[in-house]
């Protein structure tokens, strides 16, 4: 009797450590997924440097808000659609970058794809925090379409000179410390752009 | 006997947390994955830095989409009777990658080698069966892109559609290119859902 329970504590212990030996590696590839996302670099610089096509739209309240008129300030540019899952899972983290960095550093503007007030309202009610940069409305795609999108979401920084400088196609985590850094030395940097 | 019931036990739970298998086709590697919640399944092609991942979208699921957006019942059925796998694409290589889905070919059952019926075909036919302008435009940016050019870190998902029948079986050749090199790859086995 006495054998037989020693063996079974050699056993539970040999059992512990392989579930102690998963939980470690578990863990590792979760973290090495994490450190991965952190370290992600949220924009890619575009050749060329193009100057950004038109952008006037109005916002919800009938504003209207021209990318012209925001020349002098760093601008990112994201279009986005309720229906589509990463926009849906990226604007939090906008919202936060906005907080962050403020309007004296960067003016954000969201450019909503086919849709109306009424259902952007409904997935804004869906959010913790609702957006407080401009959502403006491209409801026939006509603006969509003059600018180089392929798929949404897709999000470019415009310089202070009017120029797409850089673009980001996929959902993003536009609240990364290094993003946070990276838009604020676009920002601080030379007014002759970037 | 405690041991023996321990032993499954684990057995279980690591079955319930693994549920993938993988599958190495030379330098590539296809992961097979079942949401344990919903059973949906997806396929991903890890190849040099660049995933491809195919996930199943039920004719359920489709239909609904399109109804939410403007289809009629006509419609959004006729769109729910291809098979939909939702597609996506992610560059996590340092170089830029593009890819056409021209050059796509997918296999069923009897053999024959098929194109993917692209975005551009879709509108044509909405256009000709009087689909709402609002309703085209979901539409049009729902669909993965025909043509794409991912820079590190770039992403992009939307649907694509699959000649075939619910529930049957398809293999999906798949093609991009990186610098000056082509790489080519088969998702084999991928299921419709139904």
């Amino acid at each position: 009797m006495w054998i037989q329970l020693k063996k079974f504590a050699v056993q539970i212990n040999a059992l512990r450590r392989i579930l102690i030996t998963f939980a470690i590696v578990s863990g590792l590839l979760l973290n090495a997924k994490v450190s991965w996302a952190a370290n992600e670099e949220v924009f890619s610089p575009v050749s060329g440097n193009p100057v950004a096509p038109k952008l006037k739209l109005h916002d919800m309240d009938g504003k209207p808000v021209d990318l012209e008129k925001l020349k002098g300030k760093v601008v990112i540019v994201n279009f986005w659609a309720t229906w589509c899952p990463p926009c849906r899972a990226e604007m939090p983290s906008l919202q936060r970058l906005w907080e962050k960095l403020g309007a004296s550093k960067i003016q954000i503007v969201a450019v909503n794809v086919g849709e109306d007030a009424d259902t952007v309202l409904g997935f804004m009610g869906t959010l913790d925090e609702s957006p407080t940069f401009p959502i403006v409305f491209d409801k026939d795609s006509a603006t969509l379409r003059a600018w180089p999108v392929r798929g949404l979401p897709t999000t470019f920084l415009i310089d202070k000179k009017g120029h797409i400088a850089y673009r980001a196609i996929g959902g993003r985590h536009f609240d990364s410390p290094e993003n946070i850094r990276f838009i604020t030395e676009q920002s601080e940097g030379s007014s002759m752009g970037k | 006997m405690a041991l023996a019931k321990l032993q499954l036990i684990t057995i279980a739970v690591l079955g319930f947390v693994s549920t993938s298998t993988m599958a190495d086709d030379g330098g590539s590697k296809i992961q097979h994955l079942v949401d344990p919640q919903t059973s949906i399944e997806s396929w991903v092609l890890h190849d040099e830095g660049v995933e491809v991942e195919l996930i199943q979208i039920s004719p359920d699921q489709a239909r609904g989409f399109f109804l939410a957006r403007g289809f009629d019942r006509k419609n959004a059925d006729f769109y729910a009777a291809s098979c939909v796998l939702a597609l996506r694409v992610r560059n996590k290589s340092p170089e830029t990658i593009s890819y056409d889905l021209v050059n796509w070919r997918y296999t069923a059952a009897d053999g024959v080698k098929r194109r993917l019926k692209l975005k551009d075909k879709w509108l044509r036919e909405w256009q000709q069966r009087g689909v709402s302008k609002s309703a085209q435009i979901a539409f049009e940016w729902s669909q993965h892109p025909s043509t794409q050019t991912l820079e590190p870190n770039d992403w992009n998902q939307g649907m694509t559609t699959y000649q075939v029948a619910h529930g049957s079986v398809l293999d999906l050749t798949v093609e991009w290119s990186k610098g000056d090199k082509r790489y080519v790859d088969t998702i084999k086995e991928v299921r419709c859902a139904d």
